[in-house]
């Protein structure tokens, strides 16, 4: 009977377990479905404004964390770019504005160099401090990609033709993004409650449940601007938490940055589409 | 046993209802017949273009050999694209000081982060911007880099004024490196250099960001400073309009402020 009944328990827990593992994970992703969207801006002359014909896609709700990261290192021994070239950028306050500092140490597990802290309590923040190279990598071994610089912002804009999914008044810019809020980035800013990255999901959805569009980390997409674009540069969306409204302003639905395919920011992360 | 499979059946029918709303959370869109979205990074045909900016200046000393060194340098690269690099510690020592400064200006080290490029620059011609623009596409000058032109302020400023003297022109790359050491003392020869075409606005910003950094009063005062870098109102993308009045008010602000330095 005794046997009968821990045998019961174990169905019970593996069932639960299986039923909230497959439940969270669906519920990791939204459905865009394919039609005709209107993206970019009319003054813009890098995004300018535009209907593009998309086919529907499966998009992350969350950046990609540091947890999902460690399990792709853990299966692979993945050695990411910062690793092998010890030559991330990392951030403290007191630089000069878009100045960042070279830091041998740093490294996904260290983000910010060693003498800023590791990840440990940090799991459920978006691993930064890994290169569009690195993000192929994982990519390749969950069997996901990376939106392209028009999924992105379709899924951003939510259906809305605004400068921000929330309107066009970036005031209410703190309810939904971890952004920088000081004038300059010579004092450390914790105005919102993180510095450096926070918990993915914990400022407010847009209009279709997806988290942090804007601020936390720049998300990479795939994609050029021009055909002749160098073949070193990647493009990354979203604004990040070091984005001030005084500095470069990045974190909306139109403006598209540039970054070295092999360089390495602890401001620099992504999210995922299903393939 | 009965309990048991109760609580069973009640999972189920929570992820029964669970699931499906989660995986039909579909967005709001316009439907219509769609095309598959390309990937154009599949397509690109890859080959090596070089980075730098042509209103980047060069200095002479040294500038064929390093040019030559920083060309191995990236050959040496096992990438297909050129990478950020830098001159090892031995050839660098090697290097005379003035040959460190050529290298420095010509060659950033380091990366530049996502957003560097913006905002994104136009009507030049008619703008005065209140900050100098990004020159280096995906790379920057690396913390070494930054600590030279500071550590070694006096001599490169004799250096970067040598240059200026003899090209009768500002690079970005020197109007950058005046701003890192915060060097006042080139307010004249700055001034002297614009005013010859009256052309190259972003001197006219070199002149406000000198000001700025040391924070002179009849500068912060400015509507200029509240349009530019005022907290509330400023951004890093705010220009001013070029006219004759905007450009004669920076000029006698920035000449104010070199003579009070002057005075001290």
């Amino acid at each position: 009977m005794g046997y009968r009944r821990n045998k019961e328990a174990l169905a019970l827990v593996l069932l639960l377990g299986a039923v909230t593992a497959m439940a969270q994970d669906h519920k990791k992703f939204v459905v865009v479905p394919k039609g005709i969207y209107e993206v970019g801006k009319s003054t813009s002359t890098q995004n300018p404004l535009r209907k593009v014909t998309v086919d529907s896609f499966r998009i992350a709700i969350y950046e990609t964390t540091n947890r999902e990261f460690a399990a792709f290192v853990a299966a692979t021994g993945y050695i990411t770019d910062a690793e092998k070239q010890h030559n991330a950028l990392v951030f403290e306050p007191g630089l000069d504005e878009f100045r960042w500092k070279n830091d041998s140490t740093a490294y996904w597990r260290y983000p910010n160099g060693v003498s800023r802290g590791g990840i440990n309590d940090r799991m459920n923040h978006p691993v930064t401090c890994i290169s569009y190279r690195d993000v192929q990598a994982y990519c390749t071994w969950a069997g996901v990609r990376l939106p392209t610089l028009d999924e992105w912002e379709i899924a951003c804009r939510a259906g809305t033709h605004t400068n921000y999914f929330f309107g066009n008044d970036d005031r209410s810019i703190k309810t939904y993004a971890n952004v920088w809020h000081g004038h300059d980035h010579k004092k450390a800013d914790y105005s919102d409650g993180y510095m450096y990255t926070s918990p993915v999901g914990h400022f407010k959805p847009n209009a279709w449940g997806l988290y942090d569009m804007y601020g936390n980390v720049f998300e990479f997409c795939t994609g050029k601007l021009t055909p002749s674009e160098r073949p070193s540069i990647a493009h990354a969306r979203g604004g990040s938490w070091w984005c001030s409204s005084s500095a470069c302003h990045a974190f909306n639905s139109y403006s598209i940055g540039q970054v070295h395919v092999h360089a390495s920011f602890s401001n620099q992360g992504f999210r995922v589409v299903e393939k | 046993m009965k309990p048991f499979y109760l609580f069973l059946g009640l999972m189920l029918a929570l992820f029964a209802c669970a699931a499906p709303d989660a995986r039909s959370q579909n967005a709001s869109h316009k439907k219509d017949t769609a095309s598959k979205a390309t990937n154009p990074d599949e397509e690109y045909v890859f080959k090596l273009i070089p980075f730098i900016d042509k209103s980047i200046m060069e200095p002479p000393y040294g500038l064929d050999r390093l040019k030559a060194l920083i060309a191995k340098m990236e050959s040496e690269s096992t990438d297909k694209f050129i990478v950020a690099t830098q001159l090892d510690a031995k050839v660098y020592d090697s290097l005379s000081f003035n040959e460190k400064f050529t290298y420095h200006m010509i060659h950033p080290e380091s990366y530049s982060q996502n957003c560097s490029i913006l905002p994104t620059r136009t009507d030049e011609a008619n703008r005065i911007y209140g900050q100098l623009p990004h020159i280096f596409g995906e790379f920057s000058w690396s913390s070494r880099q930054y600590n030279f032109f500071k550590d070694n302020r006096d001599s490169v400023q004799q250096l970067i004024k040598s240059v200026i003297e003899k090209n009768r022109a500002v690079g970005e790359n020197f109007k950058k490196a005046i701003v890192i050491m915060n060097s006042q003392e080139l307010i004249p020869l700055l001034i002297g250099i614009y005013n010859k075409e009256k052309k190259d606005h972003y001197i006219l910003t070199a002149l406000m960001l000198l000001m700025k950094e040391n924070n002179y009063p009849e500068f912060m005062k400015s509507a200029f400073y509240r349009t530019l870098y005022d907290l509330k109102t400023g951004r890093y993308s705010a220009h001013l309009t070029y006219n004759n009045t905007n450009e004669a008010l920076i000029i006698q602000q920035a000449t104010n402020f070199y003579n009070g330095l002057q005075a001290k």
